[in-house]
């Protein structure tokens, strides 16, 4: 393992300097869908508390998409351009963010399952030889804390409120939970920014970490995470970490990048 | 069910009470208070179901009635 640390991309070879752009986009481009997954149920929640945390975790999603967004300026990005001109099939989010939950019990599956995956990610760049990413992760970690709290408790709550709910809430896990885990990608994927220090796994690493993380609640509703261990590469694409190379659904795009309102975008 | 939430600004301040949400169980009211009251940067952050506050006296009330 590299032990040297590099203060700007150009300092990285360009092998691991593409790879290292891919997984900010890929993590960029998730928190902006997944604010924006939180910020549709602001209103309409269960109850007042639950809009104000889905406004809450909507702002904080927001607030990393930007700074991650940002940091792909020392890659020679067009920051304005990666947020508001880009097309749905040059999206890297997490594949089960395409399109609107259409219940609560699939938004509380996204907030119990994907946020963690995306904090297990970042908490993997905590000691990155690439320094302003260093720098940074911490902020956005501590601000992660109460997330997956939130998704989980709902997720029990749920599973505890009846047979409709544990159904309901039963049938979202198990749409989302396979993609979730075939999103950290092949081992062979991530080698080459776990040989330069700039993450601390591998895709299987990860996986085995998101599955010790979330078995403990799984396993209260009778699902059995280990189930999806072993997942189907095929089709899919390291550079995306998708296998639908079509992006998010247009309604989401127009909202994600501002459509309705460009004439009012500040240069 | 009520939880009334409470906090203090630093270290060896005295806790103060500053609001109250409505959540089904601990679990739900600790993710609640935490988003809902998070204007403000805080030291540390307490709830409590409101039927298990105690009350010792109210000075509306005749001494007697305190009692």
């Amino acid at each position: 393992m590299a032990e040297s640390t590099a203060a700007a991309s150009a300092a990285i070879d360009e092998k691991t300097r593409t790879a290292l752009r891919d997984l900010i986009l890929i993590l960029a481009d998730s928190k902006r869908l997944l604010g924006t997954r939180y910020a549709s149920w602001i209103l309409g929640a269960p109850e007042l508390e639950t809009g104000i945390a889905c406004a809450s975790m909507a702002q904080d999603e927001w607030g990393h998409g930007r700074l991650l967004y940002a940091l792909l300026k020392d890659f020679g990005d067009d920051v304005d351009n990666l947020e508001h001109a880009r097309a749905a099939n040059e999206y890297r989010s997490i594949e089960v963010l395409d399109s609107a939950p259409t219940s609560w019990a699939e938004l509380v599956a996204l907030n119990s399952l994907v946020d963690p995956a995306l904090t297990l990610q970042l908490e993997a760049l905590r000691t990155s030889a690439y320094v302003p990413v260093r720098q940074r992760v911490g902020k956005l970690l501590d601000e992660e804390h109460f997330h997956s709290a939130h998704g989980i408790a709902w997720l029990r709550r749920m599973a505890k409120s009846g047979a409709e709910g544990r159904a309901a809430v039963t049938e979202a896990v198990n749409a989302v939970l396979p993609i979730i885990l075939r999103w950290f990608g092949p081992a062979t994927a991530s080698k080459a920014l776990l040989d330069a220090g700039i993450t601390d796994a591998s895709g299987d690493e990860l996986r085995a970490r998101y599955i010790a993380r979330v078995s403990p609640v799984l396993s209260e509703i009778g699902i059995d995470a280990t189930t999806f261990a072993k997942p189907d590469f095929n089709g899919f694409d390291d550079a995306t970490r998708r296998v639908s190379n079509e992006g998010p659904d247009q309604a989401t795009i127009a909202k994600v990048r501002g459509d309705k309102n460009r004439a009012f975008l500040m240069d | 069910m009520v939880y009334e939430v409470f906090a203090r600004k630093a270290r060896g301040e005295p806790l103060r009470h500053i609001g109250n949400l409505n959540a089904p169980d601990d679990e739900l009211a600790r993710v609640y208070a935490f988003n809902t009251y998070d204007e403000e940067k805080w030291f540390d952050m307490w709830i409590a179901p409101r039927s298990s506050l105690v009350e010792v006296f109210n000075v509306d009330r005749p001494a007697a009635e305190n009692a």
